[in-house]
């Protein structure tokens, strides 16, 4: 440890002041904070400080994403067996899922950091610890079949159009990550269409297996008979031993996520509840609706909520604070109309069967519309004080 | 009795409370009246160096208002002006004589508190260097002796959280306590005291002038966030406030004629708790805290004090040394410890879940980051503000909205800097935004 630190302090000169490596002092910063994290004196009021931070903060979320994450690898690995008409073992599907999940992340955080660090060095200013999330939540939507140039177009995308433009973190109006998703969603439709999910390339037949949102039940039936006879059981939906994107297939772990989140307060709460609310209602009012009993429509609240991206999206991606409104009001409103807008999309928009990502890339379009609206009529309700 | 409640715990317990025991220092041999902690002043000086002065002898007056004067705190001579930066005036330091002499005012008399002629009393009080106790609000300006307030308010607790114990500050004083609050009652009819719930019960004596009970944490006892908690109109908005202790100097006053010189202050220093102590104003620091290690910081607030010169001396309206230590090492993986020991006021340390008290140190713990608006210093901030939006309102010139947001309320307390995880000195540019606004105002 100390002679790291010593490693650190010798090199520092190259990177500061007038050395040859000036421009790349971003990235030296980087790497030095990450290991030893820095706090130098106190000089203006106040002479204390709380000791969270923001690497602390964003590790914190990277640390909710571990049960998705993990899972996630394990159930490629499992549904790439199933295609093969086997079952693997717990640790062979996790190394076969490992082989295709590892391999998208390590592309998005090395592309992604390119970006970073070149947009960090040009500007001059210190690599912001957003990436790490963003590198993680961004192959995680991904279907694990993707090939990996299309992830380094994605997250290239995301970075720069989603978030550098504006300026960095902190200042994006978008979430990076989705931004990044929707760019792949509409530009190479055939990979993210939900057909071709499972990882089992060598496989001439048997590799189609369509999403549970894009089952739709033949006539005289209900959609719940449908989605049981495709293999997407309630259960298996909760649990999440069904082929999809690497990250969202496990309500369960979004949800423990999603809790761990929501105690340390990272995440606000009252985004997620909101959404799961907005979803809850807004689901059992299309299913009281008479007609459309073979489709979405009639899903009820149970199915909405477990199958297709939507606790992942609402638990990790709703809740990025810098896209999401910074009132606890405007968090409600945000939180439930992207439960209403996902179910909407969902059952009226045969087009899009997964409407997570586009209703929370529309409600991040009007956050700080909400947020004004909240502060104006706070202010009003002040003595006020001129 | 009313009581004040808060709901907002956010502070973790902090280790270093002084010790209930009295001692009293040693005369000094220098003494200083400093003119760093008076609000807005712009002080024009009096005397010049060598020149002898006795106890309450006027050594600068405020240039906005000539017949405010900041008296001496020692008879002697004048050995030292001190100035700072831009030549602003830092401090008179003054040598002190073997027997001090007063400069006698007419003494007014408690009995006839009620009685004198109001001008009498705010020119004696002027005169006296003890006007500067009553301030204003919101910009906590001097009070403007010709308006009447709608309230005026008085805490018995000081700005920190271990700021001296009133029972002590007011043992002994309770009747110049009760007649300072009639003198209160000349200027305005509608008088708040009020005492924090774990003072009380050193209080017996001056129990029934209490008026509100306020909560434990820190800041609820502030002035500004009692007067946030009881303002029902836009009048309010200029109460006046004075500390308990100021009011008994000035009860004292009127007493005797003679400028009181006795103060009781603390010293905070983890893990000690060290006894309060009575001394003179304007006693040297380095005499106070004692021998110091190096790279400690001392302050007059934890949250809202100002950084202190050892070598200067004790301002008129500091009551508190906070000296904090600094945390030698830079920590390896520090974002991922389990942090038992670490204060926070969130909940992402395990030591949120214990509820000892934590020490302080004067590190920042991080670096300095865009604003993600994960909204700590809205949850945090005792008058309901919303410190990001201002903040990013008062980066953008736009005064207008960061007032209709509130800007005006806040008390300066220093918790949302505190709590900032993307560490943005947000209580430093919201006092900039108000300091100017008030500025231009004048």
């Amino acid at each position: 440890m100390k002679k790291l630190k010593q490693l650190f302090d010798e090199n520092e000169e190259h990177f500061t002041g007038s050395g040859k490596f000036k421009r790349l002092e971003p990235l030296f910063d980087a790497t030095k904070t990450f290991f030893f994290l820095p706090s130098p004196q106190n000089r203006q009021t106040p002479f204390v400080r709380d000791n969270l931070d923001l690497k602390r903060y964003m590790s914190f979320v990277i640390l909710a994403l571990m049960p998705v994450l993990f899972f996630g690898m394990y159930n490629t690995g499992y549904q790439s067996g199933l295609a093969h008409g086997e079952t693997y073992t717990v640790l062979k599907s996790f190394l076969i899922g490992a082989r295709y999940v590892l391999p998208i992340i390590i592309v998005t955080y090395g592309v992604g950091f390119f970006w970073e660090v070149l947009f960090a060095s040009i500007r001059g200013h210190k690599i912001s610890e957003g990436l790490l999330v963003t590198g993680l939540l961004f192959p995680l939507t991904l279907p694990p079949t993707i090939p990996l140039w299309q992830v380094a177009l994605g997250i290239s995308f995301g970075v720069v159009i989603g978030k550098e433009v504006f300026g960095g973190t902190g200042r994006n109006i978008l979430n990076p990550a989705l931004t990044g998703r929707a760019f792949l969603y509409f530009s190479y439709p055939v990979s993210m269409s939900g057909n071709i999910w499972i990882a089992a390339k060598d496989l001439v037949d048997g590799i189609s297996g369509a999403t549970a949102l894009a089952v739709v039940a033949p006539e005289g039936e209900s959609i719940t008979g449908a989605l049981s006879q495709a293999g997407f059981g309630l259960s298996d939906l909760f649990l999440g031993f069904v082929p999809g994107s690497i990250g969202e297939t496990s309500a369960l772990c979004c949800l423990l996520g999603a809790a761990f989140l929501m105690i340390t307060k990272i995440a606000n709460f009252r985004i997620i509840i909101g959404g799961i609310i907005g979803l809850i209602l807004t689901s059992l009012i299309f299913f009281f609706i008479p007609g459309g009993s073979g489709t979405w429509m009639n899903a009820g609240p149970l199915y909405h909520l477990c199958a297709g991206g939507f606790l992942f999206g609402i638990s990790f991606m709703a809740t990025d604070p810098v896209s999401a409104p910074g009132t606890n009001q405007a968090r409600w409103i945000y939180g439930f109309l992207i439960g209403f807008l996902t179910v909407t999309i969902r059952v009226a928009n045969p087009a899009f069967a997964e409407g997570v990502m586009l209703s929370i890339l529309f409600m991040n379009v009007f956050a700080s519309l909400l947020d004004h609206i909240v502060m104006k009529s706070n202010a009003s309700k002040r003595i006020p004080n001129v | 009795m009313g009581n004040i409640t808060t709901s907002k715990k956010l502070i973790p317990p902090l280790d270093g409370m002084p010790d209930i025991s009295i001692i009293q220092l040693p005369t000094p041999k220098t003494i200083a009246l400093s003119a760093m902690d008076i609000p807005y002043i712009r002080p024009k000086l009096l005397v010049k160096e060598n020149e002898p002065v006795k106890i309450g002898t006027p050594l600068f007056c405020d240039k906005r208002n000539s017949s405010i004067q900041y008296v001496s705190p020692g008879a002697g001579t004048i050995k030292r002006i001190v100035f700072g930066e831009r030549r602003r005036l830092k401090e008179v330091v003054i040598t002190l004589d073997q027997t001090e002499e007063y400069l006698e005012f007419d003494p007014i008399g408690l009995k006839n508190i009620q009685k004198a002629p109001k001008e009498d009393i705010i020119a004696m009080l002027q005169k006296g260097g003890l006007w500067q106790g009553l301030r204003e609000f919101p910009s906590k300006d001097t009070a403007d002796h010709t308006r009447t307030p709608t309230m005026i308010i008085v805490s018995l607790n000081g700005n920190d959280p271990f700021s001296p114990h009133p029972g002590i500050v007011l043992e002994k004083k309770s009747d110049l306590f009760k007649s300072g609050l009639k003198f209160l009652k000349r200027f305005s009819p509608n008088i708040i005291v009020t005492a924090r719930e774990d003072s009380l019960q050193r209080l017996e004596k001056i129990k029934h002038d209490i008026s509100h009970i306020v909560a434990n944490t820190y800041p609820a006892w502030d002035p500004g966030v009692v007067l946030y908690q009881l303002k029902t109109r836009v009048e309010d908005n200029r109460a006046w406030c004075i500390s308990a202790e100021h009011l008994v100097l000035i009860a004292k006053f009127i007493e005797t004629g003679q400028y009181p010189t006795d103060r009781v202050v603390t010293v905070t220093r983890t893990p000690d708790r060290k006894p309060h102590i009575i001394t003179r104003q304007g006693a040297p620091v380095a005499d106070i805290i004692g021998n110091m290690a190096e790279n400690t910081l001392i302050t007059t607030g934890h949250f809202n004090g100002h950084l202190v010169d050892p070598e200067s001396h004790l301002g008129f309206f500091e009551t508190t040394l906070n000296v904090i230590h600094d945390q030698p090492e830079e920590e390896m993986f520090g974002f991922i410890r389990p942090g038992l020991e670490k204060p926070t006021a969130s909940k992402t340390f395990l030591s949120c879940l214990l509820p000892t008290p934590k020490k302080l140190d004067c590190n920042l713990h991080g670096e300095e980051r865009a604003c993600i608006n994960c909204g700590y210093c809205t949850r945090i901030c005792p008058v309901s503000l919303a410190p990001n939006f201002i903040m990013k309102a008062l980066l953008s010139d736009d005064i207008e909205d960061a007032l209709s947001f509130g800007l005006w309320d806040c008390t300066r307390c220093g918790l949302c800097s505190y709590c900032c995880p993307s560490k943005i000195e947000l209580t430093q540019i919201l006092s900039k935004g108000m300091d100017e606004y008030y500025k231009d105002k004048q």
